[in-house]
């Protein structure tokens, strides 16, 4: 509750900011700086929090958990290695830099109602914030048309989707009489009606369409390869995994005593979701392209936290999210440093840039799921909750060939960079501080690989 | 009054704009429909909330409505930022600049 | 409510087979349909057919005018600040009710609108002349 007060004041501040200093190195280091303070603020909120404690702000319709906190504070620690690796560039995007940098706190004020809300309502309003401002910031490179018409793509998607989300809930409340979502979990199979069932259907959908998930992934691709590069890294991962932690906190306290209902349905949307994400990144050229169908790629295993209804499916989310997020943010900011985005433009990186080349491996191997790295222990994660499921075998069998698969357009980036050769073009140096920083990310990602239980502290 | 009449009423509505969102090129009148899906949402629970004598959903309804103008007013934006580039709100000329 | 279009209890495969029929029956009626008008038709397209219809006058010009961007911008502020008032609705009928603490929430509100507003003013939305 501290944190999205504090993110929304900051936001504030972070809007002013840009009104008062004209530099827009100086708007750089003020946003880190508060960037900074509110991961101390999310940190203090979670280390005076009680172990185990669940509090309730706004008449039950906010339940702030120890899990929550922890999700909070994971994501606003990976938004800062986001402004810190990808600031430069950040500011290079077009002239209203404050405002960017505000629209992040504010998609976070959003990511936080998501993690702790306990009414449809608030689930509702934090669906909004989060998406309301990443249609701005895939429309931010005025210049350029193919952002604008990203950002209308995705505008209109977006809001089809809410429509669609609105009518589930409003479904939902028409057979209960309830937003309450806890309330909801007593309702039993043999009670459930058509207007629940046609209501659950709507959200499955709509979420759908928030986390791109395979019949409804059609805007990601456009979207991602429109946008201006550093906000797609964005909206990839932090974004994601915003929709992600409303998803499955939906699905997991409402409608888990139903869960017999629509977990199959959640399965094939799964299934579908690899299929289309792994298959169609094979064909691709450029690499954000790729990236973009990787995500949806990612997606699916994402999927499998909320098709298991089980407290493993939690960590197995948090452990993924993090995962996936710092592979692909370090992903995003080794394509910065390059000025052709195609597979082509990686050749013979490893001559020219052996450090950049190796951080992008590993970040790769993280993503294909390689042994060792944060990649796969998350995937093992996800696959080990399909297991305990019991009736998941099938998916899990799909989604091992599925991963495989994805070894073949992952690679490709590694066997351009080492095998071919080719001067790839920069589009600037790497200083010494990007340096640092995309060591660290690949550090941090291999001791998550190494280490994953650091993600799982007790008590969450 | 039954609720089944509100009902019907509002899924019908819902689905006139779900048909107009999914079918018009133009991305103003596909906006339109998009509003009016909202629209109908707001109607059924406004009928909902007659029905259990529960002011929540229309305070719900108010959230709805004040949303969808913060979401007008960016989709606006973005509608005339891209009218002002190339001359036309049709929706399948942007895909025809696809690559 | 009786709607008894579900019934979750028992479902098994072969429950699903009419839906795959009938999913097959209506792709394959489309594809048909559409197939068949697109091969037998004719197709005479002439500049005058493809023209809007105006009760027979020749179209002049462009329906499009270019309009100013400013009323545009005002436009939309507008509804936006408008429509924000609605919370004043239910704030105002349970006034007594809520007491210091609904004052303070709804003075909170309204400085956070009038954040906004100070924001807009100072980026030069509102102004007429450039």
């Amino acid at each position: 509750m501290k944190a999205i007060i504090a993110a929304t004041i900051l936001g504030i501040i972070m809007m002013y900011a840009g009104f008062v200093v004209k530099e827009k190195k100086s708007v750089l280091s003020i946003a880190t700086l508060l960037f900074v303070l509110l991961l101390g603020v999310n940190v203090w909120e979670l280390l005076t929090a009680k172990p185990g404690e669940t509090q309730m702000f706004f008449n039950f319709q906010l339940t702030v958990t120890p899990f929550s906190l922890w999700f909070n504070t994971l994501m606003t620690a990976a938004t800062l290695l986001y402004v810190l690796l990808m600031g430069n560039d950040i500011i290079k995007v077009g002239k209203h830099v404050g405002e960017y940098f505000a629209l992040f706190f504010f998609i976070l004020v959003g990511t936080y109602m998501l993690s702790s809300f306990n009414n449809m309502l608030i689930m509702f309003l934090g669906i909004e914030i989060i998406s309301i401002p990443q249609y701005i910031l895939a429309g931010s490179d005025k210049r350029n048309l193919k952002s604008s018409e990203a950002s209308l793509k995705y505008f209109l998607m977006g809001a089809f989707s809410t429509g669609i989300l609105l009518m589930g809930i409003t479904l939902i409340y028409g057979a209960t009489g309830e937003f309450n979502i806890s309330k909801f979990s007593f309702l039993q199979l043999e009670q459930v009606n058509p207007m629940v069932l046609t209501g659950v259907l709507f959200l499955i959908i709509s979420f759908a369409f928030k986390v791109s998930a395979a019949p409804m992934h059609f805007w990601t691709p456009d979207v991602y390869d429109g946008s201006p590069t550093p906000f797609t890294a964005f909206m990839a991962t932090i974004g994601k995994a915003a929709a992600f932690i409303g998803f499955i906190r939906l699905f997991h306290t409402s409608f888990a005593t139903i869960s017999d209902s629509w977990t199959m349905v959640l399965a094939i949307i799964t299934a579908a979701t690899l299929f289309v994400g792994n298959i169609t990144a094979v064909f691709q050229q450029s690499v954000k392209r790729m990236l973009a169908y990787s995500s949806i790629a990612q997606a699916g295993f994402m999927l499998f936290s909320v098709v298991s209804v089980s407290a493993l499916a939690w960590q197995g989310l948090v452990i993924y999210t993090v995962a996936y997020t710092m592979a692909t943010l370090g992903m995003f900011a080794v394509l910065l440093k390059l000025k052709d985005y195609t597979f082509d433009g990686f050749n013979g990186l490893a001559k020219k840039n052996p450090l950049l080349a190796a951080v992008a491996t590993v970040f790769i191997f993280s993503l294909a799921g390689i042994p060792l790295t944060a990649g796969f222990i998350a995937k093992f994660y996800m696959l080990q909750t399909a297991v305990a499921q019991g009736n998941l075998m099938w998916l899990v069998i799909f989604a091992l060939i599925m991963a495989a698969v994805s070894a073949y357009y992952y690679f490709r980036v590694i066997i351009a960079m080492y095998f071919k050769t080719g001067d790839p073009e920069m589009a600037s140096e790497l200083s010494g501080i990007d340096k640092f920083l995309l060591v660290l990310t690949a550090m941090l990602v291999l001791l998550v690989g190494v280490a994953p239980q650091i993600l799982l502290p007790n008590g969450i | 009054m039954p609720i089944q009449y509100y009902l019907f009423l509002s899924l019908a509505l819902f689905c006139i704009g779900i048909m107009g969102a999914l079918m018009r090129r133009n991305a103003i009148i596909i906006f339109m429909s998009i509003e009016l899906m909202l629209n109908a949402v707001n109607l059924l629970l406004a009928a909902f909330s007659k029905m259990y004598n529960d002011s929540a959903a229309q305070i719900f309804v108010f959230f709805i409505m004040v949303v969808a103008a913060a979401e007008v007013a960016v989709g606006l934006a973005i509608i005339v930022m891209v009218y002002r580039k190339v001359h036309s709100v049709d929706v399948n000329i942007l895909n025809r600049l696809k690559h | 409510m009786n709607l008894f279009l579900l019934n979750a209890a028992t479902n098994s495969l072969s429950d699903y087979l009419p839906i795959l029929m009938q999913i097959f029956m209506a792709i394959g009626i489309v594809a048909i349909m559409m197939g068949g008008s697109h091969l037998l038709g004719p197709k005479r397209k002439t500049k005058d057919k493809l023209a809007n219809f105006e009760s027979g006058i020749k179209a002049i010009g462009n329906a499009r005018q270019p309009m100013a961007i400013k009323y545009f911008l005002i436009a939309i502020l507008f509804v936006l600040f408008d429509v924000e008032v609605i919370f004043f609705y239910p704030y105002a009928v349970n006034f007594k009710e809520l007491g210091a603490e609904g004052f303070l929430a709804v003075v909170m509100f309204v400085s956070f609108f009038l954040i906004g507003f100070t924001y807009i003013i100072k980026k030069g939305a509102l102004k007429w002349e450039d």
